[in-house]
């Protein structure tokens, strides 16, 4: 259900964040079968508004990160590291100017099934002037 | 802390081969450099220097014709090293299709049709007697999904990188002619970085470009090959054989795919704004090569260099 919502956050208009973007050089490699699960939630400030336009990072053990931002619903996707890579080694971060990170909260995986994406949710406070 | 912008595409290609071996191989480490490699997503070219701007990425790997947009945009990114000089782009098509001259009236599919790969394909046709409006165009962007046109018979040539060229010919079909018989040498990807933020740390650029260049010599060296071939199968999933003849290809001589450490051909890169300004993406007159570039740093490793050859001498 969180899913349908999310994905409803995303659409019409805005780009779905993912690994189908133009490539830098003019060739690309394709999609990857090999890919893990996918990351994707919402920041909000602590009022539980969403926040645009915050950067969104999952870190892979400080080697490997990456980096989207927040669209107008506070909403943000990125695509799966390598297979063997577990989620449990990926910390979710999130960051705007004039605001600092108070929590992230990631919601429990379905027991039992294979996981096909991760939510997290990431917290921002507005800093005091 | 050093963060490198890398598009997430580049990350599965050839391409990043430098940069990963380097941190593999533990070249940066040794140079003191806590490196981290930073994927903006979605990350298009354009992306990639703004990643710059907004103080995503330190440093960012580019394909050079979108470094120069950018910048005479009003960027003030630059060149600061080369990671791969001239690219070789195959045209393989079906096994009985012999020469270049049989595919009139075939489906030939071709890149971007503003892109380099376009360019250097028509050039290669034209060498050979073929025109683009001799054959059937078919625009498909990134050499996986062009493979897949060619196997699943809906192409009859294709333009293929490293290394789904040697993977195609090993699965039987015919290599007709590369980019380089028909195009003079260019300059494809660079390190770019902010020339104001670069000034700023110069000393962690130098150590930067000291450490890629030292990953040009492991993938040079004989007695590195298997850690260079281990690499290239991770980066880009083929097996180890392909992997062997993609570095075969690369040592080839007259073959310049890769910097010898990192240097930057200011005349290759003039080459990429002549073949930017013939296909209609930058009006004249053109603008000089040497303003998109800082070789500063460059001169600083090669002095560093002969200063440490200098002592071993003594």
């Amino acid at each position: 259900m969180r899913w349908l919502a999310f994905l409803a956050a995303f659409m019409p208009g805005a780009a779905l964040a993912g690994a189908d973007a133009a490539d830098g050089h003019d060739d690309e490699a394709g999609p990857n079968a090999e890919e893990g699960p996918a990351y994707f939630g919402f920041v909000k400030d602590s009022g539980g508004v969403p926040v645009r336009d915050a950067k969104v990072s999952a870190s892979y053990r400080n080697k490997l990160t990456l980096v989207t931002r927040t669209n107008a619903t506070g909403a943000y996707k990125l695509p799966g590291f390598k297979k063997d890579i577990s989620p449990d080694e990926v910390t979710i971060s999130c960051a705007k100017e004039g605001y600092r990170q108070v929590r992230v909260f990631r919601h429990p995986a379905p027991r039992g099934r294979p996981v096909k994406a991760v939510e997290t949710e990431c917290r921002l406070q507005r800093e005091k002037s | 802390m050093l963060r490198y912008g890398q598009a997430l595409s580049a990350q599965k290609s050839i391409y990043s081969l430098p940069v990963a071996l380097a941190e593999r191989e533990g070249l940066f480490r040794r140079e003191g450099i806590d490196f981290r490699v930073v994927v903006p997503v979605p990350g298009g070219a354009d992306l990639m220097i703004d990643a710059l701007h907004d103080d995503t990425v330190d440093l960012t790997h580019v394909a050079t014709p979108f470094l120069v947009r950018a910048a005479l945009a009003g960027s003030d990114a630059v060149a600061i090293a080369a990671e791969f000089n001239d690219p070789i782009y195959s045209l393989v098509a079906r096994p009985e299709i012999a020469r270049i001259a049989d595919l009139k009236g075939r489906v030939v599919a071709l890149a971007d049709p503003g892109g380099s790969i376009t360019y250097s394909m028509r050039k290669l046709l034209a060498l050979h007697g073929v025109r683009e409006a001799n054959v059937q165009v078919k625009t498909i962007d990134g050499t996986p999904a062009r493979l897949n046109c060619l196997r699943r018979g809906g192409c009859d040539a294709v333009p293929l990188g490293q290394p789904q060229d040697l993977l195609a010919q090993s699965e039987g079909y015919r290599l007709l002619g590369r980019s380089n018989d028909a195009v003079p040498a260019y300059l494809y990807t660079v390190t770019a970085a902010r020339r104001s933020w670069a000034t700023a740390n110069a000393e962690l650029v130098v150590r930067y470009v000291r450490a890629l260049a030292a990953a040009f010599a492991t993938i040079r060296d004989p007695a590195k090959r298997g850690a260079v071939v281990s690499a290239i199968v991770d980066i880009t999933s083929v097996p180890p054989s392909v992997a062997e003849r993609v570095l075969d290809l690369y040592a080839e001589p007259g073959r310049k795919a890769l910097p010898r450490e990192g240097e930057i051909e200011v005349k290759a890169l003039a080459q990429v704004i002549a073949f930017m300004g013939e296909s209609g993406q930058l009006a004249s007159p053109l603008p000089g090569a040497e303003r998109f570039v800082d070789l500063r740093y460059l001169r600083e490793v090669a002095r560093l260099k002969e200063e440490d050859m200098r002592k071993l001498a003594r």
